[in-house]
């Protein structure tokens, strides 16, 4: 595949918004645990210097411009780190840098400028730096590396506070969900590649292939798309990932990971939505994840579950409008998708801000805050207002734009989504309620908040800047539109309105305020009926992706349990024995099955029957010696006669390299067996010595029958004619051998030679390692 | 065992050392043309060293040595690698060929190519790996 | 394809794994290098028939030489046998420094494992 002519590393300023991240990454996991505070100024230095130069490309891309980069990889694979910034990826790459820099400033206070703070940073890097790179990837296998990178860095986040069982499992459960869903869309980028004929995600979009097995790479493609975007029946991941510290919740697990799957359907939904299956499936799934989301976030105590559940919810809103695939509602989706960065990561941030202050986070027992603590307060609204689509907030003017395309399609969809848009109401009603509110004198619990002391500046500002952003949005939407229209290509797809007009939307609109303010009135009535709801039903009848998820992990313990029971028995001839039966039976069968009688010539020069015979007889008589020197010394004389056939075979590297290594490596088994007694024990063998025979000449005649079969088999023209071509006019060296070692495949010999360097060392660490024991014998 | 030199051995070696690394440092230099290549050289020139070490034991081979084992290792690594990385700076693929011109104050122009950087850095890595062994497991066995 | 050489692979291969599936370390690494050189001869043959060294003559041409590549992977396979081979020796020779034997026990550890695993899986 020809290639656009290749550019200097310092041209490629895609490239190095990556590439940056992970240098600062690094940095600040090697060097950051002594100066906390350093490590914060430098990534959130870096995260701001990305934003800012995204930022300087927006006029670019407004104006209809993409800025691409090449950089081969695999060449052959078709693998190579291909970026692209197209207005989609400029916004979400926006929010991923934006809000990074915002949380990482947070981080530092509320890690209390301490030892953690440089690790949790460093980790917090490492994923801005992935997940740029899920949004500028124009190739999909690099696409997945970088999907699979986030996979990673929200492992290690969720786990963070590694002491505790419960991050660890919450930690490995996400990882796993997510893990495999992660492996199906590898599986289904495979399919789409070969498909399509390129590996470019912009090409693929172009011209997209179809069929069933386009059909089945979708399916798979989509599998990681909703385990990512945590949508039904994999949306249980998300909740519990709220183990991980709040600014990871914030960042990750609201503001950009997650978003990654939607993302993903943004981008191939215009694409693909006409094909007959997908709109009903991910809308459907989108619709239902939206409705259990907000339905569950309703009877959460604790304000991190119910945020998260809340998250889930507009994941499930976001998959349904990407999913319908039409400009309008991919125009609405992602003003949705920026609208719910700015409300909820300011509204975690507030969260954490408060369990900082009172190390509480249960809406039943937090009392007082809003006098306590006013400036969490007015964010926490601000935000929380834009969550529950209230006038003039740039919610409200997302969901306006939703309601518009979705009312377009079907007023069915409208009906469910404003459904969804009343839960929401209510919910952010209780978590604002729940935070701030005075409550009841309880029996049984003591209320916290009374003496919580104020927000500490770095605790709210990284908060207040995305929630004013939101408030800005609203009053002068035209300051978002053209970044949106970009998105989608087409101006006119949607338009942003403060003020809609009296349109059925904005009725649908001031409906579902009205109906979630009435289900915040009677909330304990709510309260009982979804408990009852959930006793009689759910829990009976419905098998739930967490059920599943646990079960099938039992399943595969217990299976690998069973198998170790039966196979581990300890002995080393007995594993050989195993892997060499098995060599036996199944290569062998296909052997004497599959291959036809070997054409038999025994010409060739006479040479080669002498030494090929001093061969064998000096390898089968070492069967019958039992000196160990005398073993040593026949297997010199095996690789002296190899020397000579090599020499027949018109090989004469080999001749030499042979002989000079015989010869150095009689000395070293001298040395060794100079120390060792000079006769072989007869020991008790597990495997009685007829067994072993048999083995053995079975292994032999397998070995004996591949050879003629490989001499008889039909084969493509080697690869060698290539390298005799060119082994002077570009390896620069006439000896065709020594130019394929160190030019064509160098790689491999760089490999080689490590393993040689690696073998040294472990000789030196074994001897050095007798030394000392010897030593500490000798001394005490 | 204390080692007793011989004399006649002794003097034997110094010929026949010299030659085998003038010979091993030919078939280095000679190897993209001709049958050698850095395995070939690196194993001579562990042949002469094993030479050194059998005449004059591990004592003398440590203490003759310019460069610990490890490091000729570690260079003969580092020079391979770099040898791959020149095309790669260029922009052009991993281990792809350069030739490249150098100008030392005796011999003045010099055409060198990344190749033989490559060659070069196999010919220490085995050169070193023969050496670690005599030093390790040849000091041990005689101790 | 000259069977007679495809023999000698086969009792290369035969006797090295004879002698792979003893105890004693020492043999066991012996039986390795004749595997090792059995592999390297498979190798060799499975590029066809013999023919001159592969050197090209001035103009840049090879002419009825045997195939490269294959003679490419052996020379590294042998260097690397012996590296390994000596690593083996290191190793016989501090089994033997440790425990005056240089026979491969059995894995205690593995059949505790095995024993648990049993008691897990029956759970």
């Amino acid at each position: 595949m020809p290639g656009p002519p290749p550019l200097p590393f310092a041209a490629l300023p895609v490239f190095w918004l990556i590439g940056s991240q992970l240098v600062v990454a690094a940095l600040v996991l090697a060097a950051g645990r002594r100066r906390p505070r350093s490590a914060v100024i430098v990534s959130a230095g870096a995260l701001a210097a990305a934003f800012g130069w995204l930022a300087a490309q927006v006029g670019t891309i407004t104006s209809g411009g993409v800025v691409v980069e090449h950089l081969t990889w695999v060449p052959h694979l078709g693998v190579s780190l291909d970026l692209r910034l197209d207005g989609l990826a400029l916004i979400m790459g926006m929010v991923v840098t934006g809000a990074g820099a915002l949380i990482t400033l947070y981080s530092g206070a509320y890690f209390k400028w301490g030892p953690p703070t440089a690790r949790f940073v460093g980790y917090l890097t490492a994923f801005a730096a992935s997940m740029l790179g899920i949004v500028v990837s124009d190739n999909l296998y690099g696409l997945f590396v970088f999907w699979e990178l986030t996979t990673i860095t929200s492992y290690l986040l969720i786990g963070f506070e590694d002491e505790k069982g419960s991050a660890r499992a919450a930690a490995l459960q996400a990882l796993l969900v997510t893990g495999v869903g992660g492996l199906a869309m590898l599986g289904g980028l495979v399919l789409l590649a070969q498909q399509a004929g390129t590996s470019s995600l912009a090409a693929l979009l172009a011209d997209p292939p179809g069929g069933t097995v386009t059909t089945v790479a979708l399916l798979l493609v989509l599998a990681g798309a909703f385990t990512k975007s945590a949508q039904v029946p994999f949306h249980f991941w998300l909740p519990g990932a709220m183990a991980a510290p709040t600014p990871a919740s914030a960042y990750l697990h609201s503001a950009t990971m997650v978003k990654a799957g939607v993302f993903l359907l943004a981008r191939i939904s215009p694409a693909f939505h006409t094909i007959p299956f997908w709109t009903p499936l991910v809308v459907g799934i989108g619709l239902t994840t939206m409705i259990l989301g907000a339905w569950r976030a309703l009877r959460q105590h604790d304000l991190k579950l119910l945020l998260a559940y809340g998250t889930v919810s507009q994941l499930g809103l976001l998959t349904a409008l990407f999913g319908m695939g039409t400009p309008a509602a991919v125009y609405a989706g992602v003003a949705m998708l920026l609208a719910h960065a700015l409300f909820k990561a300011p509204l975690f941030l507030v969260v954490g801000a408060i369990d900082k202050q009172t190390h509480c986070r249960d809406i039943r027992l937090l009392d007082g805050l809003a006098r306590r603590m006013p400036g969490a307060l007015a964010v926490a609204l601000a935000a929380g207002l834009s969550m529950a689509g209230v006038l003039p907030l740039f919610g409200f003017v997302a969901k306006e734009a939703a309601f518009e395309a979705l009312l377009a399609r079907s007023p069915w969809l409208l009906a469910l989504v404003a459904a969804s848009s009343a839960l929401t109401v209510a919910y952010t009603a209780r978590a604002l309620w729940g935070a701030f509110g005075r409550k009841p004198v309880s029996a049984q619990a003591d209320l916290v908040g009374a003496k919580a002391g104020g927000t500490p500046l770095f605790l709210l500002l990284p908060a207040a800047l995305p929630a004013a952003l939101g408030l800005a949005f609203g009053l002068l939407p035209g300051l978002a539109a053209p970044l949106l229209e970009a998105t989608v290509g087409t101006a006119g797809a949607g338009a942003l309105k403060l003020w809609p007009g009296l349109k059925p939307a904005l009725g649908v609109s001031a409906a579902t305020l009205l109906a979630g303010l009435l289900l915040f009135a009677r909330r304990d009535a709510v309260e009982r009926l979804q408990r009852a709801g959930h006793r009689r039903l759910l829990a009976k009848w419905a098998p739930t992706g967490e059920g599943i998820y646990r079960r099938a992990l039992a399943g595969l313990n217990r299976s690998a349990d069973r198998v170790t029971a039966v196979v581990q028995s300890g002995s080393l001839p007995v594993y050989l024995g195993i892997i060499l039966l098995t060599v036996i039976l199944l290569p062998g069968s296909a052997l004497v099955l599959g291959t036809a009688l070997p054409r038999v010539d025994f010409g060739g020069h006479w040479a080669q029957f002498l030494t090929g015979g001093v061969v064998a007889a000096a390898a089968l008589a070492i069967l019958r010696v039992r000196r160990r020197m005398a073993a040593v010394v026949l297997l010199g004389a095996v690789g002296y006669g190899m020397a000579g056939l090599f020499i027949v075979y018109g090989a004469p590297d080999l001749a030499l390299t042979q002989l000079l290594i015989e010869t150095l490596g009689i000395v070293i088994f001298a040395l060794v067996l100079f120390r060792l007694p000079p006769y072989f024990r007869e020991a008790r063998w597990r495997l009685g010595r007829a067994l072993r025979l048999g083995v053995s000449a079975a292994v032999g005649l397998f070995v004996t029958g591949a050879a003629l079969a490989v001499g008889t088999a039909s084969r493509p023209p080697p690869v060698s004619a290539y390298f005799n071509e060119n082994a002077l006019s570009a390896g620069g060296g006439r000896n065709v051998v020594n130019v394929i070692l160190t030019d064509f495949r160098a790689l491999d010999t760089l490999g080689e030679i490590t393993v040689v360097a690696t073998a040294a060392i472990g000789i030196a660490g074994l001897v050095t390692g007798a030394v000392r024991s010897r030593r500490k014998r000798q001394e005490p | 065992m204390k080692h007793r030199p011989s004399l006649i051995a002794q003097t034997g070696l110094r010929i026949v050392f010299h030659t085998l690394v003038v010979l091993s440092v030919y078939l280095l230099a000679a190897g993209h043309n001709a049958p050698g290549g850095g395995f070939i050289g690196g194993l001579v020139v562990g042949a002469a060293l094993t030479l050194v070490w059998a005449v004059d034991g591990p004592q003398r081979l440590r203490a003759t040595l310019p460069l610990p084992t490890f490091t000729v290792i570690g260079l003969g690594l580092l020079a391979a690698a770099a040898a791959g990385t020149i095309a790669w700076a260029q922009g052009r693929p991993f281990f792809e060929a350069v030739a490249f011109g150098l100008d030392l104050p005796l011999f003045g122009k010099v055409k060198l190519t990344s190749v033989f950087l490559f060659d070069a850095g196999v010919y220490l890595v085995v050169m070193g790996m023969v050496l670690g062994i005599l030093v390790n497991l040849g000091e041990e066995v005689e101790a | 394809m000259n069977p007679f050489l495809a023999v000698v692979v086969g009792v290369l291969y035969a006797v090295g794994t004879y002698l792979v599936l003893q105890r004693l370390l020492t043999r066991v690494i012996i039986g390795l290098g004749l595997i090792a050189h059995g592999a390297n001869l498979l190798l060799l043959l499975s590029g066809g028939d013999p023919g001159e060294p592969p050197l090209a003559d001035a103009a840049g041409v090879v002419s009825g030489a045997s195939d490269p590549l294959p003679q490419a992977m052996v020379l590294t396979a042998i260097v690397i046998t012996f590296a390994v081979t000596a690593f083996l020796l290191a190793l016989a020779y501090r089994d033997w420094h440790d425990t005056r034997s240089d026979e491969v026990e059995d894995d205690l550890e593995d059949r505790r494992i095995a024993a648990l695993a049993a008691r897990e899986g029956r759970r």
